[in-house]
């Protein structure tokens, strides 16, 4: 069978062959024209690009940590950590660090210095901390984040409470562009990836906004009223 | 779900798929962060055991920083290559363990499946859904609710028409027709960028 003239079967074989339904011989004579007709595969292609979104269909879910620590360690990704690199951090960064703490509030210092203390070296070194406080000034949130799992925890103050119908959604703020999404908080503590870009040099604020369930509809920014904000703080 | 908005963005994905590609760890994993909660809930959906999603999961992480260099960014975006990867991750080892699994009559997360089948009381725009998704979930709700099952029974199941002939008790002749059509169907209603 010639299909090199035939633009309706050629479609509707990559389709199915895409699809999964192109079966037995037909799937094996298809994938013969494969290895010698370009145009063939990249109508394949095609089809991949127009069918593979379904995959979101699914809906998200977050798989558990050790997956990532089981592909790090069949790739062999991960550096030892080395344990003198906290000791440099109280060696080489001390003026830095108590620098940054003087800009702190009080409260926040005696936090921090409660996470630093206990901090043993198998642990997560924090080294960007905000505070996140309402327009009165009243702590709302604490977080924190580890550049080294790339991940950051998110403390909100226990006596305030999230309407259900409504999520709190936090962002990095740059000095110039949109709004970086970081994810949604919930009450307590929630832990979230921490993107590359979330700890740029040009990200000087964290701020967090009331959006409807699931978050801003905007991918680009806020679309509800900005309740919390605080300085991101490099240690 | 909390979903990063911002590293969703294709060309985001696309320059970190890239420096994968060139042995950059953190750029990889950034890509992790950001795609791994569709990819899991994909595997999941496919494979319906947590334990053999995370393995599906982890084999097809390894084999996207394998491949990575190999990625044409021109032929598919990075979300259709890596989903693409999972998925057939997922059916080699279905074959491979010879496991069978149970086939739910939902393939889709209840939200996405009231979208498409009335967007106008769960609008497809409110979807936390990459810029591809909501187009081909536009194009999938104009189709009717059973071909659209159909179609999804075979993307999602590696199933042959026979087999979702026998599965939706259904002539196979009507689930050839029905999945030729729908496939014409989208594929001229995404090339139009058509909106229900």
């Amino acid at each position: 069978m010639n299909i090199r003239n035939n633009p309706v079967l050629r479609q509707k074989l990559a389709a199915e062959y895409v699809l999964g339904t192109l079966r037995g011989g037909a799937r094996r004579r298809f994938e013969a024209w494969l290895v010698q007709d370009a145009d063939l595969r990249n109508t394949c292609t095609e089809w991949q690009q127009r069918l593979a979104p379904m995959a979101e269909f699914a809906g998200p879910v977050t798989p558990p940590h050790s997956v990532w620590r089981g592909i790090e360690r069949r790739l062999d990704l991960k550096k030892a950590p080395a344990p003198w690199q906290f000791l440099q951090f109280w060696k080489n960064d001390n003026l830095a660090f108590w620098r940054s703490l003087g800009m702190v509030s009080t409260a926040l210092t005696a936090m921090l210095l409660v996470i630093v203390m206990t901090n043993k070296p198998a642990t997560p070194s924090y080294a960007y901390v905000a505070t996140l406080a309402d327009d009165k000034t009243q702590t709302a949130m604490l977080v924190t984040a580890d550049p080294r799992h790339h991940d950051m925890e998110i403390r909100l103050a226990s006596n305030l409470a999230v309407d259900s119908s409504r999520s709190l959604h936090l962002w990095a703020v740059p000095k110039s562009g949109h709004p970086r999404s970081l994810g949604l908080v919930k009450a307590g503590t929630t832990v979230l990836p921490l993107p590359a870009n979330a700890i740029g040099d040009d990200v000087a604020v964290l701020a967090v906004s009331l959006e409807p369930k699931g978050g801003s509809p905007d991918p680009n920014g806020p679309t509800g009223p900005v309740i919390y904000k605080g300085a991101w703080v490099r240690l | 779900m909390s979903t990063d908005l911002t590293s969703s963005d294709p060309q985001q994905l696309k320059t970190w798929l890239q420096a994968a590609g060139k042995r950059d760890a953190a750029a990889f994993r950034s890509l992790y962060e950001a795609t791994s909660s569709k990819l899991f809930g994909f595997a999941l959906r496919i494979l319906q055991k947590r334990e053999l999603a995370e393995e599906v999961l982890q084999e097809g992480f390894v084999a996207i920083w394998n491949n990575a260099a190999n990625y044409q960014s021109h032929l598919a975006s990075p979300m259709t290559w890596m989903a693409t990867i999972v998925r057939n991750k997922a059916f080699d080892h279905l074959r491979r363990t010879d496991a069978a699994v149970e086939i739910d009559a939902e393939q889709f997360d209840s939200e996405v499946m009231n979208a498409l089948q009335d967007p106008q009381r769960t609008p497809i725009e409110t979807l936390q859904l990459s810029g591809d998704a909501k187009a081909l979930a536009w194009c999938m709700s104009a189709l009717e609710g059973a071909h659209r099952q159909v179609v999804a029974l075979a993307y999602y199941h590696d199933l042959s028409h026979s087999e979702v002939a026998n599965q939706m008790k259904l002539p196979i002749g009507t689930v050839k027709t029905w999945i030729r059509r729908s496939l014409e169907k989208l594929r001229v209603c995404l090339a139009k960028g058509e909106r229900a």
